[in-house]
């Protein structure tokens, strides 16, 4: 097992009143270098669960593996765990806490004890691998950059330690068109390029749907679904029951294929279906 | 020339500039002409940084023309002593609904601007239920707001601001946090608000299936009213939305490529339905 958990229950504050069951026995595995998807409803558990993976949050029972191992909680463990599984909340330019940009990325390397020359290198390297010019913009104040710098700045301050797993909550939230076009040719440059294992949750699948090798499903805490994208897409009536959506693309194939168009429904990119209503399309011609 | 009758907002040769900042001689806004009538249900489209957030926040006086006026209703924004009714006739949702919930329980939370009118009590729950009853949100009135999902949270903000009799509402973003089914909730709970009590809506969104649902589409380039027509017309016109680094819905894009491979495709396809049932009907003809 490269990353994924065993049995992993999560309860808020367990033995007070107050105690509410985020996670219950979820057992999944991502493969090194998959680029997988958590969906779920809001309040599903989508957060908490991510939230395990790099050792922020404790299970109360189960276990989370990394590598085929328990991660623990040993704080000089997790510590190291995190340099190699890293984390991009939600809105993670709310955090900003730096001057400038080149601090803001700096925070990790410094933090993480090494000297000012590798800091240096590794900042201006996590920033050119998000596509941003770190002579422009590194003595920059994060908050005078655009929305979409802004959370590239952010991914950076991640990217600075090289981490090997990038597990990214609702990364396009608030973007433009363009920017969330950007973010994911970035991701999908680490996942190829770079072999970063990629983990994302969203609700937005326009994009994330093509891209996905594996796909796991959150209800209310528990597991609904994992498998490749292809099965867990193939499950429509459960997806919607769950108040989830296909992606748009794949939701036009099948409003033709309930019209009786012989075309797969398994599609999820605006080129697919051109090509996929095409072929059809030449049959029924000739 | 005085304000029409049924005219709710009406910006007039409006600029901006945020005080202070280092582009002072860069305008956020700048000669932005716009009228928004009653019963308007109205899409705000741009891309990130392009003066949508701070053309809502000048329209219910949360910031001041530089220079031009906004008047609402006839009343300019700039006026100290009439905010209160600015505020009451353009009520605000913001994008994250954690961020607008201020009360301990539901019922609270709605009643919240009602006591900072100083009410009577009984006045003041009879308003909060009636609209609690509107929204379908009775059974949560005594729920903690934090404890709802992300579209229940949302309807409640709506609640909150519905209780004030406004004649218009501000959306930015409203959508943003919520997963498909709190995004259905809310726009269906918004756009009944529109048909059936007349209340015009200005709705800042990133999404082209959202603009597309809308009456009007005014869109926002650098600070410049870039577009301003029928959404129908707009939302169709894939040259000119790729041109600001836009995008059409699914439904529009994915015809366009199909123009492209020479289907004889109508050229007011918008929504998904539209596009199934030309595509199926053009494999009847052939």
């Amino acid at each position: 097992m490269f990353i994924g958990t065993e049995q992993l229950t999560h309860t808020y504050m367990p033995g007070t009143p107050f105690a509410t069951k985020a996670l219950h026995d979820i057992s999944f595995n991502f493969k090194q270098g998959d680029f997988a998807l958590i969906i779920g409803p809001s309040g599903s558990g989508k957060s908490t669960l991510i939230q395990h993976l790099n050792g922020l949050l404790k299970p109360t029972s189960g276990q989370v593996v990394f590598e085929g191992k328990n991660i623990g909680s040993d704080k000089q463990e997790l510590l190291r765990l995190r340099k190699r599984i890293g984390l991009v909340f939600q809105m993670p330019e709310e955090q900003f806490f730096s001057e400038t940009v080149f601090d803001e990325v700096a925070f990790a390397p410094r933090n993480q004890g090494f000297d000012e020359n590798e800091v240096e290198n590794k900042v201006i390297e996590a920033l050119e691998k998000t596509g941003l010019d770190p002579n422009e913009l590194r003595m920059r104040h994060p908050f005078q950059l655009s929305a979409g710098q802004k959370r590239l700045v952010a991914i950076a301050a991640v990217l600075s330690l090289n981490p090997e797993v990038l597990i990214l909550d609702e990364p396009t939230v608030a973007l433009d068109t363009a920017y969330r076009k950007n973010l994911f040719d970035l991701l999908t440059g680490l996942n190829h390029k770079e072999k970063l294992t990629i983990i994302i949750s969203t609700h937005h699948l326009d994009e994330a749907a093509a891209l996905a090798d594996r796909v796991l499903v959150l209800k209310q805490g528990e597991l609904a679904m994992f498998g490749p994208a292809v099965e867990v897409f193939g499950r429509r009536e459960e997806l919607y029951s769950l108040g989830l959506a296909l992606p748009p693309v794949t939701e036009i194939m099948h409003g033709l294929a309930e019209k009786g168009m012989p075309v797969s429904t398994s599609v999820y990119t605006l080129q697919e279906a051109r090509r996929e209503i095409n072929k059809v399309k030449r049959r029924d011609r000739s | 020339m005085a304000a029409q009758p049924s005219t709710i907002i009406e910006a007039k040769d409006v600029d901006f500039y945020y005080p202070g900042g280092e582009d002072a001689d860069s305008p956020a806004l700048s000669g932005i002409n716009l009228t928004v009538n009653q019963g308007e249900y109205v899409a705000l489209v741009g891309p990130n940084g392009s003066g949508k957030t701070t053309f809502l926040k000048l329209l219910n006086a949360l910031l001041i023309p530089t220079h031009g006026q906004v008047l609402v209703k006839g009343i300019s924004t700039a006026v100290e002593s009439t905010l209160p009714e600015v505020r009451r006739v353009c009520g605000m949702i913001f994008q994250n609904p954690d961020n607008q919930l201020v009360a301990t329980t539901v019922e609270e939370d709605i009643a919240f601007g009602l006591e900072n009118l100083a009410l009577p009590p009984e006045e003041i729950r009879n308003r909060v239920f009636k609209t609690a009853a509107l929204l379908g949100l009775e059974k949560l009135l005594s729920q903690p707001p934090h404890l709802l999902s992300g579209g229940e949270k949302q309807r409640v903000a709506i609640a909150g601001v519905l209780v004030m009799e406004p004649e218009c509402i501000l959306m930015d973003e409203p959508t943003a946090m919520l997963d498909p089914a709190g995004r259905r909730d809310v726009l269906n709970t918004v756009r009944e608000l529109n048909r059936n009590r007349n209340i015009a809506v200005i709705h800042v969104t990133h999404f082209p299936e959202e603009a597309a649902g809308t009456d009007r589409v005014v869109i926002l380039n650098e600070g410049k009213l870039a577009a301003d027509g029928a959404s129908a017309e707009v939302m169709t016109d894939l040259q000119f939305l790729h041109g600001l680094g836009l995008q059409g819905t699914t439904a529009v894009e994915l015809a366009a490529l199909l123009r492209q491979d020479s289907f004889p495709l109508p050229p007011q396809i918008l929504y998904n339905r539209e596009l199934v049932d030309s595509l199926c009907s053009l494999g009847q003809n052939s």
